[in-house]
């Protein structure tokens, strides 16, 4: 084991290496085209195949088709390119074909793309939102698992920080051999009967069992396999000194490590304040946010949008306790980074603003 | 990629007919349809391909061609419109062992799909492409296509059509596809053959397929391929002899400087102003100069490869072995380029 000082972007793309991603396709963004570079230098070394697409559209489907002949296999972008694979990321859902799909966000403006999806039909992706190295590998790695066990595309948010920030990784030097590909790929290991395997968003068989064709009942199969995957993820969240709290702050990504400052800061001063950081966008951990919430005077969700996971903590609490947004938060005007009001400054203001507010019980 | 070691030893290709890849689906196209000459002439012509059942994937996006991958005894891929050359570059790349058939039609490949196209072509990824033109949108009732002839009076262009059509193989010559080939649909010898050419070829082959779409674009072809009038409308493609056609070799190909290729009475010139046909000139102008023969398929059209050359596969070539700069050890990095001392 060394300890090598990587951009985030080669931390990502290590942890995907090591996860036995062996195809990976992209286009360049920033701040994804990073990840694209380092898996363009790494992946030959492996016996892996990265390929320049000429488009996300191209990306993506290259990804299914590789995953659908075995690989693991992974794409990503930023927001914009993702709503150009959102046609792929559907199909491929009820295809049963799985991948990852990174999202190197530029801000926080693509939860809804992420969580809900802008494809069509009735498809979730899982949503993954790690923070720091060690989590960015564990989860990259936790993710493909996940496309494997629900045959479904995976979705990791990043972003602009996460990208370019300047991290320590602990690295082997050889990474582990993929997986074995799974039974049901096109590997050419089965007897091409009249059973011979279709990978097709139709569900369409080549057997002659009068029921090649019936879509009603593979979209039935398709939800029903959706609202199991949804009960077969744990959704996961971190807590931070929420027991007593009167002020919960919900925040994932980057402006989660705002947060987390703030309020060890704020507790170091004799505030009671706490954090929920959602690691699972989708499922979206409402136990968590709700338990959490409980006793506290309000719940401030601060995010670098408008205002959009505030809708699923609001569906977490259900009206039990005040939710209010810290938000209002754009990009800078490239959209590059984090806008010049997110600062520690500004959320403490706005959290001792609060505390004052609901402030029935001095402490 | 690392499955490629599972094949250390040969494999044995079991003897098999037509009917061994045949799938139990019904097949379902338009009574009297094109595609289903070509369904046969694929699937008369695989058994001397050299290849295992279980090593084909036949791969679709959506148009009543891409049905294909339901009716091949052969893995599949049934995909999404427009994807299905970057869909099978993603198979061909992460399992070089298969091969890999792309099914598509002229909306398919050439409208949605054109880009995917393009660029799997340029690649040179190990594909083989075969498009069914009928210059028409069958599955959705009859549009007009990119290869539609320009003023087509359809649903959509009740007014006919303003868009200029687009040639397939001038577009694939056009990326430099390294085997280009013409056949159609009346002709199941000539599929056959031109097929397992194009199977063979290594690297992305492409073949346009004439193909009629009896409902919505019937006799778009019949000037050319009724067997009535094939011997005068069809120019054969045969490998180092001069281009001839026509009663008795009466008409013939020549290069005219001005106008590319044309077509002449034999008579009116020496045999030896004929053009040779030579499928594995690197350049690909004169192939080119013969795809723009008969743009809007009413006068003599060549048939048959226009060129077959040898270019690095994708994916097969050596990798770089040089340690990229990403790679390097912070110490090394600190150390690269100018570095001073601060007194
Ligand atoms: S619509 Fe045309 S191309 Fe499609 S199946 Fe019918 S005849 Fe064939």
């Amino acid at each position: 084991m060394t300890t090598r000082l990587v951009e985030g972007s080669e931390a990502v793309a290590d942890a995907m290496m090591r996860a036995g991603c062996r195809f990976f396709a992209g286009y360049p963004m920033t701040p994804f085209t990073e990840v694209l570079e380092h898996m363009a230098a790494g992946l030959p070394e492996l016996g892996g195949v990265c390929v320049n697409a000429e488009s996300e559209l191209e990306a993506v489907g290259m990804v299914w088709g590789a995953a659908a002949a075995g690989a693991r296999a992974a794409t990503g972008s930023t927001g914009q390119g993702l709503s150009l694979m959102q046609e792929s990321i559907s199909e491929a859902s009820m295809a049963g074909v799985g991948f990852v799909v990174l999202n190197m966000a530029r801000g926080q403006g693509d939860y809804y793309q992420a969580t809900r999806g802008g494809g069509h039909g009735d498809y979730r992706t899982p949503v993954l939102a790690p923070t720091g190295p060690a989590e960015v590998a564990e989860l990259i790695a936790e993710a493909f698992d996940l496309a494997d066990r629900w045959r479904n595309p995976v979705v990791v948010v990043g972003d602009y920080y996460m990208a370019h920030t300047w991290v320590d990784i602990e690295s082997s030097a050889d990474a582990p051999a993929p997986r074995p590909a799974p039974g049901w790929t096109l590997d050419g290991s089965s007897g091409g009967s009249g059973a011979a395997k279709l990978v097709s968003p139709l569900g369409t068989t080549k057997q002659r069992d009068g029921v090649g064709y019936d879509l009603a009942a593979h979209y039935d199969r398709c939800a029903r396999r959706r609202i199991e995957m949804t009960a077969g993820i744990t959704p996961r969240a971190e807590q931070v000194r929420t027991d007593d709290a009167q002020v919960v702050i919900v925040a994932y990504g980057t402006m989660a490590l705002y947060a987390d400052a703030v309020v060890n800061d704020l507790r170091a001063a004799g505030h009671k304040v706490g954090l929920v950081r959602p690691i699972t966008l989708w499922p979206f951990p409402e136990e968590q946010v709700r338990a959490a919430a409980e006793g506290a005077d309000v719940v401030a969700v601060y995010e670098n949008n408008a205002g959009q996971m505030i809708d699923d903590v609001r569906l977490s609490v259900l009206g039990a306790v005040p939710v209010v947004g810290l938000n209002g938060f754009s990009t800078d005007s490239s959209a590059f980074g984090i806008s010049p009001d997110v600062t520690v400054e500004n959320l403490t203001g706005s959290i001792l603003q609060l505390l004052d507010e609901h402030s029935g019980d001095p402490t | 990629m690392s499955t490629t070691e599972t094949t250390t030893t040969p494999v044995e290709i079991p003897s098999t007919t037509r009917a061994d890849w045949q799938s139990d689906q019904e097949v379902r196209w338009c009574p009297g349809c094109g595609d289903y000459t070509i369904l046969a002439a694929l699937q008369f012509a695989l058994p001397d391909m050299g290849v295992r059942r279980e090593d084909t994937v036949v791969v679709g996006g959506i148009g009543c061609a891409a049905r294909f991958p339901y009716y091949m005894n052969t893995y599949g891929v049934h995909g999404i419109h427009g994807r299905a050359p970057a869909i099978a570059t993603g198979v061909a790349l992460a399992n070089p062992d298969l091969s890999v058939f792309v099914i598509g039609g002229d909306g398919d490949l050439l409208s949605i799909g054109g880009n995917h196209l393009l660029h799997a072509l340029r690649r040179n990824v190990n594909l083989t492409i075969l498009l069914f033109n009928n210059r028409i949108y069958g599955l959705t009732k009859g549009q007009y296509s990119p290869t539609s002839e320009q003023g087509k009076v359809t649903k959509s262009s009740p007014q006919g059509s303003e868009d200029a059509p687009l040639i397939p193989l001038s577009v694939a010559l056009g990326a430099d596809a390294t085997f280009v080939a013409r056949t159609h649909d009346m002709d199941r010898k000539h599929m056959e053959e031109v097929f397992k050419r194009a199977h063979q070829h290594r690297g992305a082959a492409f073949v346009e397929v004439l193909q009629n779409c009896n409902v919505f674009n019937n006799h778009a072809y019949e000037q050319i391929t009724a067997r009535k009038n094939r011997e005068d409308m069809i120019i054969p493609l045969t490998q180092g002899e001069p281009i001839r056609f026509g009663p008795d070799g009466s008409k013939g190909v020549v290069l005219d400087p001005k106008h590319g290729a044309v077509v002449v009475d034999t008579a009116d010139v020496s045999e030896d102003d004929l053009l040779v046909h030579d499928e594995a000139r690197d350049h690909p102008s004169v192939a080119f100069a013969l795809s723009r023969l008969s743009p809007n398929m009413d006068e003599p059209t060549p048939m048959g490869v226009f060129r077959a050359v040898d270019k690095p596969v994708y994916g097969e070539r050596n990798p770089v072995t040089e340690q990229p700069p990403g790679r390097q050890l912070i110490t090394d990095l600190l150390h690269s380029g100018s570095t001073w001392t601060v007194d």
